[in-house]
């Protein structure tokens, strides 16, 4: 055996791996609820329906999971909205939120769908059930090849 | 249907461990051997493996036959690694009594394991496996993992029912010093309800000692048939029943409430019915329920079917779930007392009430007079309930 051992190298640091991200990829390469995000990047917040049975999803779908059906149609989601829940995240944020900390996050009434979202703008004990709350979109910068948006809602 | 049987289980030490996953795989089945001197390696066909995110915590897949080869079993009927969240375990029990029951086999091992601490520098990589069991792309991108998930949980039970920060307290400081009588425990330490309250407000409403541990650990039983319980002589807990429930829900807009677990209802209706249980108050005697935070227990209680609705605090507050209560809740420390390695509760909650039927537990521990046991485990935003129904019984 020789004394000049070999090195096995490995990087100290590495780009964020693609399923680390928490956010989607959101072109029409990736996924099929494109039109979800390019909406979005308009300005304007929205969801599937199923033109043969009426259900409304959140998240929007590529088929209705209650009939089946492939025929949905994009629909507008309310902008406004009333805080259902929230709390705050204080401690043990997983990556690429931990410059974060601390934040609020909650659940908004929009009227025909209750999504979870950051809450911008205002400290937990700042906030009440049932407080105005609106739609804000803010860009996602990240290691992938096309812009990216998501939404988050703050106090009216 | 052929009935099953736990003769019995081990664990490793749970906690922030210096142990690997599969170091911890081999502690747990030593432990659980030697806790059946009837049985060996060698007598297993059936190998069940609750673990949940052994690709992200551990770098490893397909570790059910990693498992068969650290513990030495040749299996010849069955194997497979469960994965339903945090009810992981549970499910891996499950899937090994319907074996057993379909005449598939005799002798099952069911193991959980569990290997979430990893260097501390490396906590947020563990944290995004623990945030993205609701949606990922729209729920976990907003933060929601399990502390504010349940925080919301509370608020929602505590504006609509009057619940109070105490009572939340009352479910922790139970549970916690419960654990103080369990060697294999993460936290063994006497808890105040003052002391809850005032730990450091991690995601309001809830404070860090209403919440599980992140926790390192393994667990293992045996499952046989009645008659392989027979022929080797040994005290078994008898699966009377079993139910589960999800009602086509994962993500927040569509789970049918932030208040309520209707799912636990269907199951535990499934499970005592199957377990000929008409009162669960005056039937159980032990529960091992899953209290991952203060609030869920509180739930447990209304949604089991044990008191009316929104008046879970109020059974915490009045003792009933204390050892020498209706019911005695969570007498092994529960998740908040003995830390939550994913896959590993649900097999841990089933050991202590076979050890509480049987008297094998330390008396500070020992719910008096336990005939009847229940163990429950929520997955994930609650979306799944899993409940069992043990008793015990000389084949």
């Amino acid at each position: 055996m020789s004394d000049d051992r070999d090195t096995v190298d490995l990087p100290a640091t590495i780009r964020l791996p693609r399923l680390l991200d928490f956010y989607e990829l959101q072109t029409a390469d990736h996924t099929r609820i494109h039109e979800f995000y390019e909406a979005l990047q308009d300005g304007q917040l929205t969801t599937t329906e199923c033109r043969d049975c009426g259900d409304l999803q959140f998240p929007p779908r590529v088929l209705c999971p209650e009939c089946h059906s492939e025929d949905l149609a994009w629909t507008d989601l309310p902008h406004e909205g009333d805080l259902f829940a929230f709390s705050a995240m204080r401690a043990g944020a997983p990556l690429g939120m931990e410059d974060d900390v601390p934040f609020v996050t909650g659940i908004v009434d929009l009227g025909p769908v209750k999504l979870s979202a950051r809450i911008d703008g205002a400290e937990y004990d700042d906030l009440a059930i049932g407080d105005p709350v609106a739609l804000k979109i803010v860009d996602v910068d990240g290691p992938v090849d096309h812009e990216r948006v998501f939404y988050r809602f703050e106090p009216r | 249907m052929p009935r099953a049987g736990i003769v019995g289980g081990g664990h490793t030490t749970w906690g922030a461990r210096s142990a690997t996953y599969k170091d911890m795989i081999q502690e747990a089945g030593k432990a659980t051997f030697e806790a059946v001197p009837g049985l060996g390696p060698g007598d297993v066909e059936g190998l069940f493996v609750g673990s949940v995110q052994p690709e992200r915590y551990a770098f490893q897949s397909h570790v059910a036959p990693m498992v068969a080869e650290l513990v030495g079993v040749d299996v010849d009927a069955m194997i497979a690694r469960t994965e339903l969240a945090c009810a992981s375990g549970q499910a891996a029990l499950r899937y090994a009594w319907l074996a057993i029951a379909a005449g598939e086999l005799d002798v099952a091992l069911v193991l959980g394991v569990e290997k979430m601490n990893l260097p501390r520098e490396y906590q947020g990589e563990a944290q995004a496996g623990m945030t993205n069991v609701l949606d990922r792309e729209f729920d976990g991108v907003n933060g929601l993992n399990a502390p504010p998930y349940f925080a919301m949980v509370a608020q929602r039970h505590m504006h609509e029912y009057g619940t109070t920060r105490e009572q939340l307290a009352m479910v922790a400081a139970k549970n916690k010093s419960h654990a103080a009588h369990n060697e294999f425990a993460q936290f063994q330490e006497e808890v105040s309800v003052d002391d809850v309250v005032d730990s450091f407000e991690l995601s309001p409403p809830l404070c860090l000692y209403d919440c599980s541990g992140i926790t390192d650990g393994a667990a293992g039983l045996l499952l046989v048939s009645e008659e392989k319980a027979a022929e080797i002589e040994a005290e078994a807990t008898w699966i009377a029943g079993s139910g589960q429930a999800c009602f086509a829900s994962n993500s927040i807009n569509n789970l049918p409430s932030m208040s309520a677990w209707p799912q636990a209802t269907t199951a535990a209706e499934s499970a005592y019915e199957q377990a000929g249980i008409d009162d669960p108050v005056e039937d159980l005697d032990v529960a091992e329920v899953h209290d991952c935070f203060s609030i869920s227990e509180i739930v447990e209680y209304e949604d089991l079917g044990w008191v009316e609705k929104g008046e879970g605090g109020q059974f915490v507050e009045d003792g009933r779930s204390q050892l020498d209560g209706d019911i005695g809740v969570n007498p092994r420390g529960g998740l908040l007392g003995c830390g939550h390695p994913l896959g590993a509760t649900g097999v841990s909650q089933a050991i202590e009430v076979h050890d509480q039927i049987h008297g094998n537990v330390p008396s500070a521990r020992q719910v008096p007079d336990a005939e009847t046991g229940l163990i429950h485990n929520l997955s994930g935003s609650a979306a799944v309930h899993s409940v069992m129904v043990m008793e015990g019984g000389r084949p």
